[in-house]
């Protein structure tokens, strides 16, 4: 157990301080939603342990995060994406997966379906806050004839008899853990999320419990970081991550700008530029080494908003990146260059937090 | 506090000033390569640096970016560490404080820089919260094209790392524009990067240019600064970026911390060669003392005339013939554009005697209005039994003629064509015709008088010299004031148009009804000057260059002040005050 120290009470304050603003900026925006839609519904592949599979990613609206109603990240704007009132009932619920179900049939030929199947709720699948045990356990049924399914959770909530009703359906299972980072000072003052690298370990070793596993979320350049800082924290997180048992994926990605956020703030008066992709290829080559996979997503790539670069070499990068998540090879890398680069390397020498964005 | 950091020079809130490293750096500077970053507190736990004398260290820091919530930036404020050496500490405009260090670095600069109005606030209010003799560090933000106006907003150490990513950016900056490297048939530059041929000049090449641009850019302005005239530079070389121009403008008028920054006198020329020089301190302050402050002593006619291109204006030609055809039957006051209206005592005054104007006979509507509006208030303050305007049509003529209609005393137009042809000055001698002339001792009376108006305050001339029996001795421009004892109290400084006191003359002024400027110092009797950590109190309302009186338990004196009042209140280090004159208690 810990100890109260100062660092502790300066934690608690610090982090009284984001969650005041991060209401106060959440409060702003006024738009509410179906709770028979889903958030987004996509089809994509993706490498898992079990090879490149084809997927079905759903975002669930599940009445949103209850750690961003009391202040949330600094960069997650998500929570807009939520449901007035708070919880959606299970009816509900199922009727979304319903739309996905269709979706997915529209996508593809007769008779195939997606081998794995990824649902994230902006906030924890696993709280049954957000989603009931009987609509835990009637999604498990719905998807029981697939390979693998993704369930997005904070670690607390990651309890073995949950992720039963899963794996008892025959299902790989992997809880999906927005760790943000292993360094705990970062994710508690920075990215504003209270856990620490320890729950996510716990977290970990119960998902292995029952043979599922876990994909370690983390995410590069919170607010407050320099670009350098932030390049190695992401590689000395990946490093970590792959460590710990049962984290047999690590998918490492760049902030993006969303609307009604801290980050958000910080962008509009000129105090934070997301990272370049740059620092995204070099994260990921530089780890290439490690016992895990590593895959990265750059939302909103090339954009003001997104992990960029000069303009020029974006979708260029952007491949690459989008190669090595599928291949796992870091030669990818050496065959992409652009003048930009150079300018990269001296944002990378002097940019510090006190002089930051040297570039836009 | 700080033993690092000793301001030398001041241009209004441009300074000029060492960092005392063992390896001393002039500032305004870059200081890339003596800054040391002992690390940010959002990545890690730093351990406290040692420090040492060759480096200027950046203590443990959580910056915050511009945009920050000031709630997050106090639940998240550091302590800065006292170390014995060289510091700077990273604050915001916003929340600032002192914490000690020799050095302050604005870690939201990126989110004012390029705009005018925050910009300005920002600098103003740093400025407010932290000690006036420590210096501030922008990181990131310095272009040669910029650099001289974050000097001149008060800005002291810059670094070249916006340089040098432009470069990389391919972008070729100058001190009057950035262009993309590629369209540039021709390097408009000598520099030693700029040697390499154009076909083989790289991005590489092109950010040492950029940095080397920058680092003479400084070079200018700290000659700029060492001479006091980085202001006539600003009216030109911040015409090269919009936001520029409209940052001095905004600290134009933000009056009050340019004014307090701004000395009473320079020895150096003001250029009056835009539209903006109307709006500098230095003029405006002319023109509110010479209407708030000095008081017309003479019973006879004024007189109007144009200003001359030599100054002072007594020593031109065209004077020369007024003041033949006047024959002292009248007071004779210059009507200028920029600085107003000059009364004849006033003529050596700064700026009076140092600014140099472009001329054209064209007028502007704000150089008429504002002219107008001195002459008006002038005229309301001073009674006057005629006024004869000599003066030429144009300007001149419409200015007169606009006041006229606002004031109650008459004016007579006395000029044909112009006022030097024969006709005029014949014109001005007979309107003169039955006047009486005033005598030399009440001209030189009057002229004291004027400038102790001028420099204490209204009144001043009257509470300082009535009481006493003044003797004049010495010719104009060098005037000596002595009491009916035998005893000398000021002496009239012609290069400024000021009056310096002497010992004695310091003791009528503190006895005097005259406002009068302190120092109030420790327990020692200064020789020289008088060392800002010596000081215990000083008014705010002192101004470098004001005569000042110094006075603690062991000494009086009298002397020039180097520095303006909040100043020696707060600094610890460099001169105060530098004394005329002592006399031990």
């Amino acid at each position: 157990m810990s100890q109260p120290s100062p660092e502790v009470y300066e934690r608690g304050k610090g982090m009284d301080a984001h969650n005041e603003v991060m209401r106060e900026i959440r409060s702003r925006k006024d738009r509410t939603y179906d709770p028979h839609e889903p958030t987004r519904v996509w089809m994509d592949e993706d490498n898992t342990p079990d090879g490149v599979k084809q997927s079905l990613t759903i975002i669930l609206n599940t009445g949103g995060c209850r750690w961003a109603r009391a202040g949330g990240c600094t960069m997650c704007g998500y929570v807009a994406e939520s449901v007035e009132g708070g919880s959606v009932a299970h009816e509900a619920l199922m009727d979304q997966i319903q739309v996905c179900l269709d979706h997915e049939a529209e996508q593809l030929d007769d008779g195939e379906t997606a081998e794995l199947i990824k649902i994230y709720t902006s906030g924890s699948f696993l709280d049954e806050r957000e989603v009931g045990a009987e609509t835990r356990a009637a999604i498990g049924e719905t998807f029981s004839d697939r390979e693998r399914i993704v369930v997005e959770s904070l670690p607390d909530f990651v309890e073995r008899e949950k992720l039963e009703d899963f794996t008892s359906q025959g299902l790989e299972t992997d809880v999906a853990i927005g760790l943000e980072t292993a360094t705990d000072r970062v994710r508690h003052d920075c990215v504003n999320k209270y856990f620490d690298f320890s729950d996510f370990e716990d977290a970990c070793a119960e998902a292995g419990a029952v043979g599922a596993g876990v994909k370690a979320y983390l995410l590069m350049k919170p607010p407050f970081l320099s670009e350098s800082e932030a390049v190695e924290d992401m590689k000395s997180s990946i490093r970590r991550c792959a460590d710990v048992d049962h984290c047999h994926t690590v998918s490492m990605n760049p902030t993006n700008v969303q609307r009604y956020t801290m980050v958000d703030e910080l962008y509009f008066n000129g105090g934070y530029r997301p990272p370049w992709l740059w620092s995204v290829a070099d994260v990921l080559e530089s780890t290439a080494d490690v016992d895990a996979i590593v895959v990265s997503d750059p939302v909103g790539h090339g954009s003001d908003r997104g992990a960029h670069n000069c303009g020029e070499c974006d979708d260029l990068v952007q491949k690459a990146i989008k190669d090595f998540d599928l291949r796992q090879d870091p030669t990818v890398f050496s065959q992409v260059s652009c003048e930009c680069e150079g300018t990269w390397d001296v944002v990378i020498e002097e940019e510090t937090s006190y002089s930051m964005p040297l570039a836009r | 506090m700080t033993d690092y950091f000793e301001v030398h020079g001041r241009d209004g809130a441009a300074r000029l000033a060492e960092l005392r490293l063992t390896d001393p750096v002039t500032t305004p500077a870059l200081v890339d390569s003596v800054v040391e970053d002992a690390g940010s507190l959002w990545a890690a736990e730093q351990e406290v640096p040692e420090g040492s004398d060759d480096v200027l260290t950046v203590l443990p820091h959580r910056s915050f970016p511009a945009g920050t919530d000031e709630r997050v930036q106090e639940s998240f404020s550091v302590d800065s560490p006292e170390l014995d050496a060289p510091t700077a500490s990273v604050v915001t405009s916003e929340t600032a404080a002192e914490t000690g260090a020799d050095a302050y670095i604005l870690s939201n600069a990126q989110g004012f820089v390029g705009h005018a109005a925050a910009f300005r606030e920002a600098i103003i209010e740093a400025k407010d919260r932290l000690p006036a003799d420590t210096a501030l560090y922008l990181s990131g933000v310095a272009t040669p094209r910029n650099v001289s106006t974050l000097v001149y907003a008060g800005v002291d150490l810059f670094d070249a790392k916006l340089a040098r990513v432009r470069g990389r950016e391919g972008m070729y900056l100058t001190t009057e524009s950035e262009y993309f490297l590629e369209d540039l048939e021709e390097l408009p530059c000598t520099c030693a990067a700029c040697q390499t041929p154009r076909s083989e000049f790289t991005r590489a090449d092109c950010a040492e240019h950029n940095v080397n641009a920058l680092r003479a850019e400084l070079a200018t302005v700290r000659r700029r600064v060492r001479d006091g005239r980085l202001r006539d530079y600003i009216e030109g070389q911040a015409r090269h970026d919009q936001w520029l121009t409209a940052a001095f403008r905004e600290f134009d008028q933000q009056y009050g911390y340019l004014e307090e920054r701004t000395p009473l006198v320079r020895n150096s020329e003001l250029a009056a060669a835009s539209s903006d020089t109307i709006r500098r301190v230095e003029i405006q302050r002319f023109a509110d003392r010479v209407t708030s402050r000095y008081r017309n002593r003479f019973d006879n006619p004024l007189v109007l005339v144009p200003c001359s291109a030599t100054k002072p204006y007594s020593e031109s030609q065209s004077h020369g013939q007024f003041h033949d055809a006047v024959q002292f039957r009248a007071h004779l006051a210059s009507m200028t554009s920029p600085i107003g209206v000059v009364p004849s005592e006033l003529e050596l005054t700064y700026p009076a005697q140092h600014y140099d104007s472009v001329v054209t006979g064209r007028w502007s509507e704000d150089e008429k209005g504002f002219v107008a509006s001195v002459l008006q208030r002038y005229l309301e303050r001073n009674d006057y039994p005629r006024v004869v305007a000599h003066v030429p049509e144009h300007g001149y003529r419409d200015i007169c003629e606009r006041v006229e209609k606002e004031v109650d005393v008459p004016f007579e137009y006395t000029v044909e064509d112009h006022p030097t042809t024969t006709d005029s000055i014949a014109n001005l001698m007979s309107t003169l015709q039955g006047e009486l002339k005033y005598s030399k001792r009440e001209r030189q009376h009057n002229t004291i008088a004027a400038l102790a108006d001028y420099q204490f305050g209204d009144g001043a001339g009257d509470q300082l010299f009535a009481d006493v029996d003044v003797e004049m001795t010495s010719r104009y421009p060098k005037l000596q004031v002595w009491n009916g004892e035998g005893e000398q109290l000021a002496t009239m400084v012609p290069q400024y148009g000021v009056l310096s006191f002497t010992l004695e003359g310091a003791r009528v002024w503190s006895e005097s009804d005259a406002p009068t400027k302190r120092v109030e110092i420790d327990n020692f009797a200064p020789h020289g000057s008088v060392l800002a950590p010596g000081v215990v109190d000083a008014d705010d309302d002192i101004r470098t260059g004001d005569e000042v009186v110094v006075e603690g338990p062991k000494a009086f004196a009298v002397g020039r002040a180097e520095m303006f009042g909040s100043e020696m209140a707060e600094s610890t280090r460099g001169v105060a005050v530098e004394v005329r004159h002592v006399e031990e208690k």
